[in-house]
């Protein structure tokens, strides 16, 4: 199946839903959400040429509130789920969407295997630091010592330094970006798209009701932009330096970039040489040849 | 029925399988249907396994308990096995200066006639500057000679596989001549007497169910497999994974068992044929996502090997205990179908038929098999594809695309309760497929209505799935005593009922008993049930007999749940072990006396 890109390309109201928001005031989604459907307007992709898959989460409430097709799956499972689709139709860009409760708690194993995997695919992380639809509970990115609900005297439990095990697995795209500035989350998750291979995108992003901590206010005085500064996305361990260190500022910004390794499915002896997708593969297959070992 | 058993037992690693294939392939080849049966512990070196092999003229479907040979190398299994042997039957050893201290075994021996051979393998194998690896050929050659057939049989099997080695094959034929020489010296008035052979089984095929499976898979028309190891599931993996390159599937070893299901799902909401394979705890852990193909309509094939629990139970040896697991598993109510393999036939043939109903009903599909057909060795006729691809509502064409709106994904108008499927990269109107109770364009919707109305429609497709399954097939034994399928419903002794991998030793057992009027009512389709069938027949029979390998007779729960049927007896096997021929005809026996 190959998919031309249309000349004139979609407008933001192609991806428009009838669907009231449902988002709380100052949420970090709202912005998010803008940015994917203005980085899919300026890539040209029409929303029936790509596929939004989302876990369960306040962000998976956006499923219903734009358009192209979309797949709103299971807590936790939505790398595993997008990627599945990837491997099968590499022809349609998949991006999964998930929250930081699930992805660094019950889902983490799925993260950390689809980066050594290097699967051809997008994952957003809403990176709110809490688990909001189900009330505001700490999640592994929670600061600790937070009080959370159904932790009234503070997370006991070490945070997660979600980037330092992000690239110790050897990513091929690593980007931060903040739910304040939409330009450039565009402009990131663009670059993520286009990426070849898995591109991680972590989108740091305010919780008016729940979090209390990475405030919109503190995000604002603490994001600063890497690439304009000059970083050389390149740079492994430059990269790595400046994503996990967020002690006095937040570097966000395409960090790290490795170009041209083989993706998954680019990996699979059996796939050398196919020119169709296993999409157009699905046919009756005579197993004549397959059974001459077994006379 | 003239059939034949050799038992080959020893620790694990030290050949038994090798000895096993080489001696059922060159037996096959040779004009013989053979039937082979694995059994082995969980670990990799060490624990005893065996590998019996039955052989006939006709048809067989299963292993006797009793075999006529038992070729052991260890001690262990000289004690283990001893009684495993008929009357007369030959006890192959290698173990030096081995003698039977237990007088109960030298008891046995003497009332039994058995004939105790030691083979000093080490010994020759020393003579010819040989590694120990070539004893299972000259194992395999000693028991050729006694089955009285001819070495350059065996010779060409040994050239097919080491061939290329010039200096192997030297020492393999060395090997075969003093296995021969050993017979000639040591037995040559001892003979295990085949029939006749029959040249129809020469060219037929000589496979696992595993590996059957794994050829319905590819001949479905599946591009993705994505399975995480578990026994008895394992080996289907292994086997697509053997002959990627010649199919191009993607064969993907997932980090666990949730990640396979999911990646499978993905990928068949992409739009290509997918599957997963597990076993029980690995289905446990798939159940979530089960239940979340059940409400937002994606079609989704699991193949469940069964072996017994509960927990890891006994991880490398069969069981059907997973049949209420798998009719009932999966939070909220959905539509699905259950069906069972029973041989490499049908572990071939069905794959097609899961596919195509997962895709036509748009639901979660659950195959199940067992360890018992996973590995079991079968002579099968040619594997023919009767079906063909079906994929339902996909709508594919650039008309039908363009005449789709939105809400034409879920909407509760249809009739059958099966919508319009169509796939990402489509171009037309773009829906959520969704995991949250949804309107018909998978926007969320929780009102009350909505929901009783998406309900009505999903389940509507349980009712259509029901008129359109095939019946249970009946079996009967024909005028020249061959158990065959048959339309007929005639006064019976005996009805019984029984679906997956008994199938085999049911239909053996009624072939031994041809002087009784013995039906075989054999449940393929599993969840949705029909019962008209078992109806009619349990009118015209004296009797009704549930056979099952479960402690609590699960298909006879759901049949009695569904027509409130009831069985004079059951016949239920937890044990482990694969069901035999001899242990169902004593079984039926005492059933019809009583």
């Amino acid at each position: 199946m190959i998919i031309p890109l249309s000349a004139n390309g979609p407008a933001m109201n192609d991806y428009s839903s009838p669907q009231t928001c449902t988002w709380c005031d100052g949420c970090g989604n709202h912005g998010i959400w803008t940015a994917i459907k203005r980085a899919l307007v300026e890539l040209k992709l029409a929303p029936w040429q790509v596929l939004l898959c989302f876990d369960v989460g306040c962000h998976g409430n956006m499923s219903d509130k734009l358009a192209g097709y979309r797949f709103h799956g299971l807590h936790g499972r939505v790398i595993p789920l997008a990627a599945g689709a990837a491997i099968a139709n590499p022809s349609v860009p998949v991006i999964a969407i998930g929250g930081d409760g699930a992805s660094f708690s019950e889902g983490i194993g799925h993260l950390v295997h689809s980066i050594r995997s290097n699967y051809n695919m997008t994952f957003v992380l809403h990176n709110n630091a809490n688990y909001g639809l189900t009330t505001g509970q700490a999640s592994a990115l929670t600061w600790q010592g937070q009080k959370m609900n159904t932790a009234p005297f503070g997370m006991p439990e070490a945070t997660l330094n979600s980037m330092d095990l992000v690239f110790a697995l050897n990513p091929t795209f690593v980007a931060r970006g903040w739910s304040g500035n939409i330009k450039q989350m565009t402009a990131i998750l663009a670059a993520a798209i286009q990426h070849k291979g898995f591109a991680y995108v972590d989108m740091l992003q305010a919780c008016p009701t729940y979090n209390k901590f990475a405030t919109h206010e503190w995000l604002l005085e603490h994001c600063y932009d890497a690439n304009a500064e000059g970083h050389d996305s390149s740079d492994f361990a430059v990269a790595r330096a400046l994503a996990v260190d967020t002690s006095q500022r937040v570097a966000t910004g395409i960090l790290y970039q490795a170009q041209g390794v083989p993706h998954f499915s680019e990996r699979l002896e059996s796939r050398k040489g196919r020119e169709t997708t296993p999409v157009d593969e699905v046919k009756q297959v005579d197993v004549a040849a397959f059974t001459e070992r077994f006379v | 029925m003239n059939r034949v058993s050799i038992k080959i037992v020893g620790a694990q690693g030290q050949g038994v399988n090798s000895v096993g294939e080489m001696c059922a392939k060159g037996l096959k080849r040779r004009g013989y249907c053979v039937f082979g049966d694995r059994e082995y512990m969980s670990l990799i070196k060490g624990g005893h396994s065996s590998y019996q092999l039955d052989i006939s003229d006709t048809q067989i479907r299963s292993s006797c308990s009793q075999a006529d040979a038992v070729v052991s190398f260890n001690h262990d299994g000289i004690e283990r096995n001893l009684r495993d042997l008929k009357p007369g039957g030959i006890l192959l050893h290698q173990t030096l200066q081995w003698t039977f201290k237990n007088p109960e075994d030298q008891k046995f021996l003497e009332e039994n006639d058995i004939h105790v051979l030691y083979l000093p393998t080490e010994e020759i194998l020393r003579k010819l500057n040989a590694k120990p690896i070539l004893g299972n050929v000259l194992i395999t050659s000693v028991v050729w000679a006694l089955l009285s057939c001819f070495k350059e049989e065996l010779q060409e099997l040994v050239r097919e596989q080491f061939g290329h080695k010039k200096d192997l094959l030297e020492l393999n034929f060395a090997c075969i001549e003093e296995g021969w020489r050993y017979r000639q010296e040591h037995a040559e008035d001892l003979t295990i007497a085949l029939p006749e052979p029959d040249e129809r089984w020469k060219h037929q095929l000589l496979l696992t169910g595993s590996q059957a499976m794994g050829l319905g898979i590819i001949s479905a028309g599946c591009r993705v497999f994505a399975s995480y190891p578990m026994t008895p599931a394992s080996p289907l993996m292994t086997y697509l994974a053997d002959v990627q390159k010649e199919s191009g599937m993607v064969i993907k070893q997932a980090e666990d068992e949730i990640t396979a299901v999911q990646m499978t799902v993905g990928a068949m909401h992409a739009g290509t044929r997918a599957a997963t394979g597990t076993s029980g705890g690995g289905y446990d852990l798939m159940t979530e996502t089960i239940s979340l193909c059940g409400i937002s309509e994606t079609p989704l094939v699991i193949v469940l090997a069964q072996r017994p629990g509960p927990g890891t139970g006994l991880p490398t040896w069969t069981a059907q205990g997973d049949l209420l697991m798998a009719v009932h598993c999966g939070h909220g109510e959905f539509p699905r179908l259950v069906m069972s393999v029973s041989d490499a036939e049908d572990s071939f043939a069905l794959m097609m038929e899961a596919f195509n109903f997962a895709e036509e009903y748009q639901i979660p599909v659950t195959v199940l098999t067992d360890k018992h057909t996973a590995e079991a060795l079968y002579t099968v006729f040619a594997l023919e594809q009767h079906g063909a691809v079906r994929r339902g509502r996909l709508v594919t064409d650039a008309k039908g695309l363009s005449a789709l709106k939105s809400t034409d994904r879920y909407a509760p108008t249809a009739p059958d309760g099966i919508s319009a499927r169509w796939l990402p990269g489509s171009n037309a109107p773009t829906y959520c497929a969704q995991g949250y109770e949804h309107a018909a364009d998978g926007s969320f919707d929780e009102s009350a209505a909505n929901a009783v109305a998406q309900m009505h429609k999903r389940m509507q497709k349980m009712v259509t799935l029901k008129k359109a399954l095939p019946p249970p097939e009946f079996f009967l034994l024909s005028d020249d005593g061959v158990a065959r399928q048959s339309d007929q419903c005639s006064a019976l002794d005996l009805l019984l009922v029984g679906w997956g991998s008994t199938k085999g030793a049911i239909l053996d057992a009624m072939e031994e008993m041809q002087n009784m009027r013995i039906g075989y009512l054999h449940y393929t389709y599993l969840w949705p049930l029909r019962t008209e069938r078992l109806l009619e027949l349990a009118e015209q029979s004296q009797k009704t007999v549930l056979i099952e390998g479960n402690q609590q007779g699960q298909l006879g729960m759901l049949l009695q749940q569904e027509c409130d049927v009831q069985f004079d007896q059951k016949i239920l096997m937890y044990d482990g072990r694969s069901p035999t021929v001899d242990n169902i005809v004593a079984a039926l026996r005492s059933s019809f006396v009583q």
